[in-house]
């Protein structure tokens, strides 16, 4: 009796087992990672972790693969949506890729510090690169002297946009200190004229375009080295000066007449289309500080987008002084080497630290170089031209504050105390304290 | 593709087998003991798996929440009550917990009110347009809380004033010559939470309606008439004749929306992220946990929610007992 059972049981239970133990791998997480982090590594193959994708990776593979193929190497491109959480998951479970593409320099210095990152010094012609990279990104990806990232491709933040043919058949110059900049505002306001677009809404993320503001301010008032010890919490929110930057803020945004649809519209007005009345004939205003990537399909209307030179002008966001310190507010992605004695790896890096790489990319109009002596005509419109200069002419070069603070200011209270500050539900005071003390202690 | 969809088969196969198997095995097992201990041991058997499965599941993460929400924000040390104290000592929380208690009192309330009161109208119509009334109001269901946000978004966007107004609301009352009104921003008597609830309200009613309306077309028509006979108006069979014999489902669409109100995140994280004094308990939950990496407060957030959710669960339980036993 009991045998037939035990039989059936068994049979049933090995089915089971075969049928779970039958899945098969699809291959999401290949092999090529395992052996990175540093030793011995011949192989041909290089896999590129980076935090972009669509279009903008296409473009940037378009560039990388032709010269890849050429030296008989196979890149493996593992982009991702979430890289700063997959990048820690995998060096916690020692699956490395070979260069990783950090879209901020926070979590690169801290994997560097942990001796994970292998240093550039000795891979790259650093003599070269100190010559003909914009000032302060190599220091951007340093720690301790040593290179650790290299900026591959750039994004500028410190600019203004301004109606070209309204703006300079009105008589404007573009403004070359920040006391400057004030004056044109009351110029065009004592015209009769709405000099400023503002708009900090982005659904969840409202407010950050409020943070950006805060940046360029506190770099071009206390430099950068004041505000990198802002962004470190050396130098509190509550300070001279975070309120310096606050009151020439408030100046120019809270000013009734100064901006379209007063201090009330900004933190109602979205970040992306904010400056488009700019556009209207006669325009709804003529003044917008925004990132490069707003002068682009799909944030000012595509009329102006087609005939950009002629339409949008634009001039860095100006320093404190017209001959002081410039330092200039972007991002980019810096290129991190995990398996240092991996050849491939190092000659894939090697290329994309020349001051020619990127040139098919930037005619297409995704791309800015960070080298100075990057041929300018590799640019399709002067709009760009103008923007890479703005960041070629920097003295120092700032990565976005925010994101390197941790989260829970940087994409917390900074953000939505900032919102609550211009629509007049806190005072500077309670916003500025209130950010401090979000600041997680550390421990 | 192909492998992923084998794999998802064999998957629910093995799934599905494993638990009978299981099964199985443990009939067999209750089988080797003795007949009279077979009939008392069995259902415990039967029941062991569904048990063992909450228990790991929802008792497990459950007590190590109510631990969490007394250790710090990486939960590496004990810190006693503080995480309580500081969260109900913030003036930012306070206004968070009113926030939310404005919620369930409004909600809840209007739900069953706007529900019954278009399923007892609706129940009048003829057949025809009595459906064409109930899927009207259901539609907003099928919707999802993001999307009716994305819906309601056209209906309160502000553009600035002398701009084309995007907004259904401001595109009316600038054309009636007023300037855009910011509607989200408008936190007089926390206006901008009660125009968040109307979304809520939007897509919840159609549940309560026809839930309502079920109930109300069940009440015998012998009841009705008997009613009629005596004299009765029709608001007094309403209240006191059709009211009473529904009570039960009014009760049960009430909890239940009181839960769903209780735990709303969706509409308000879409629509403001708590901006503008429109925070509730969810969005204050989602927040210390995946933007400020703050275990210790979410923890203690959560808690206190279990602990406000708990006397409402066991009021339900009690009221359905109630209900089964009257049946």
């Amino acid at each position: 009796m009991r045998g037939p059972i035990l039989f059936k049981t068994v049979t049933v239970l090995g089915a089971a087992a075969l049928l779970t133990s039958g899945c098969i791998s699809s291959g999401s997480n290949g092999a090529s990672g395992g052996g990175g982090g540093g030793n011995g590594n011949t192989s041909k193959n290089v896999e590129i972790m980076l935090g972009f994708s669509g279009a903008q990776l296409d473009d940037f593979k378009a560039e990388v693969d032709p010269y890849a193929k050429s030296q008989g190497i196979t890149i493996k491109w593992s982009p991702t949506d979430n890289f700063n959480q997959l990048i820690n998951t995998r060096v916690q479970g020692n699956n490395l890729p070979d260069i990783a593409m950090f879209p901020q320099p926070g979590i690169l210095k801290d994997l560097a510090s942990k001796g994970k990152l292998a240093p550039l010094d000795s891979v790259l012609d650093m003599s070269t690169l100190k010559s003909s990279m914009t000032s302060g990104t190599l220091e951007a990806g340093s720690l301790n002297g040593k290179l650790y990232g290299l900026l591959v491709s750039m994004n500028v933040k410190s600019l203004v946009y301004y109606p070209k043919k309204a703006f300079d058949s009105a008589g404007y110059k573009a403004p070359t200190s920040i006391p400057e900049l004030l004056t044109l505002t009351n110029k065009i306001k004592a015209d009769g004229k709405t000099p400023w677009c503002m708009g900090i809404e982005s659904g969840p993320a409202t407010g950050w375009p409020a943070t950006d503001w805060f940046e360029d301010l506190i770099m071009k008032y206390g430099g950068i080295g004041q505000y990198n010890d802002w962004i470190s919490h050396k130098i509190k929110f509550d300070s001279p000066l975070v309120k310096k930057a606050a009151n020439t803020f408030q100046q120019i945004a809270f000013t009734p007449g100064n901006v379209s649809g007063g201090r009330k519209s900004i933190s109602s007005n979205n970040f992306g289309t904010a400056g488009n009345p700019m556009f209207k004939s006669p325009p709804g205003c003529f003044l917008f500080k925004q990132g490069n990537f707003v002068a682009a399909k799909g944030f000012f209307p595509d009329s102006v987008i087609a005939d950009i030179d002629n339409q949008v002008g634009v001039f860095g966001f100006p320093p404190a002084s017209a001959s002081g310190d410039n330092p200039v507010l972007g991002g980019g992605d810096l290129a991190g080497l995990f398996s240092k004695d991996n050849k491939a790896a190092q000659t894939i890096l090697k290329y994309m630290s020349t001051s020619t790489f990127g040139a098919g990319d930037a005619k297409k109009g995704g791309y800015i170089s960070p080298h100075k002596d990057f041929d300018l005509n590799n640019y399709p419109t002067e709009t760009i031209k103008s923007i890479a200069k703005v960041a070629y002419g920097a003295t120092a070069f700032g990565f976005d504050g925010s994101d390197a603070m941790p989260g829970a200011v940087g994409s917390g209270s900074f953000w939505k105390d900032m919102t609550a500050w211009i629509s007049g539900q806190m005072s500077l005071d309670q916003a500025l304290k209130d950010i401090d003390d979000s600041w997680p202690a550390t421990s | 593709m192909l492998i992923k969809t084998i794999n998802a088969i064999l998957t629910v196969l093995a799934g599905v087998g494993a638990a009978l198997v299981l099964y199985w095995v443990l009939n067999k097992l209750v089988e080797l003991l003795p007949g009279k201990w077979e009939d008392r041991v069995k259902p415990y058997f039967y029941i062991a798996p569904a048990f063992a499965a909450i228990a790991l599941y929802l008792i497990y993460p459950a007590i190590q929440t109510v631990v969490y929400s007394f250790a710090n924000a990486d939960s590496t040390a004990w810190v006693g009550l503080k995480n309580y104290s500081a969260l109900l000592g913030s003036h930012s929380f306070r206004q968070t917990l009113f926030n939310t208690v404005l919620w369930i009192v409004v909600v809840p309330a209007a739900t069953i009110i706007l529900g019954l009161a278009i399923a007892v109208l609706a129940d009048r119509l003829k057949p025809g347009s009595e459906k064409l009334a109930k899927t009207t109001i259901f539609l907003p269901m099928a919707i999802s809380a993001v999307g009716a946000g994305t819906i309601w978004r056209f209906i309160y966007a502000t553009n600035p004033p002398n701009e084309p107004q995007l907004g259904l609301q401001n595109a009316i009352v600038t054309g009636l010559g007023h300037d855009p009104v910011n509607w989200l921003q408008l936190n007089t008597l926390h206006f901008n939470s009660f125009e968040l609830m109307v979304i809520l309200l939007w897509a919840q009613v159609g549940f309560a309606m026809v839930l309502l309306s079920a109930a109300i077309k069940g009440v015998p028509t012998e009841t009705l008439e008997a009613a009629r006979i005596d004299g009765a108006s029709e608001l007094q069979i309403f209240g006191r004749v059709i009211v009473p014999q529904i009570w039960g489902t009014v009760i049960t669409v009430f909890i239940t929306v009181t839960i769903g109100v209780m735990k709303i995140f969706d509409i308000v994280y879409v629509m403001t992220n708590g901006n503008f004094n429109t925070n509730v308990v969810g969005v204050e939950f989602f927040n210390q946990l995946f933007t400020n990496f703050n275990n210790g407060y979410a923890a203690a957030i959560v808690v206190m929610l279990m602990l406000a959710v708990l006397p409402i669960m066991i009021y339900q339980v009690r009221h359905f007992r109630a209900d089964e036993a009257v049946r």
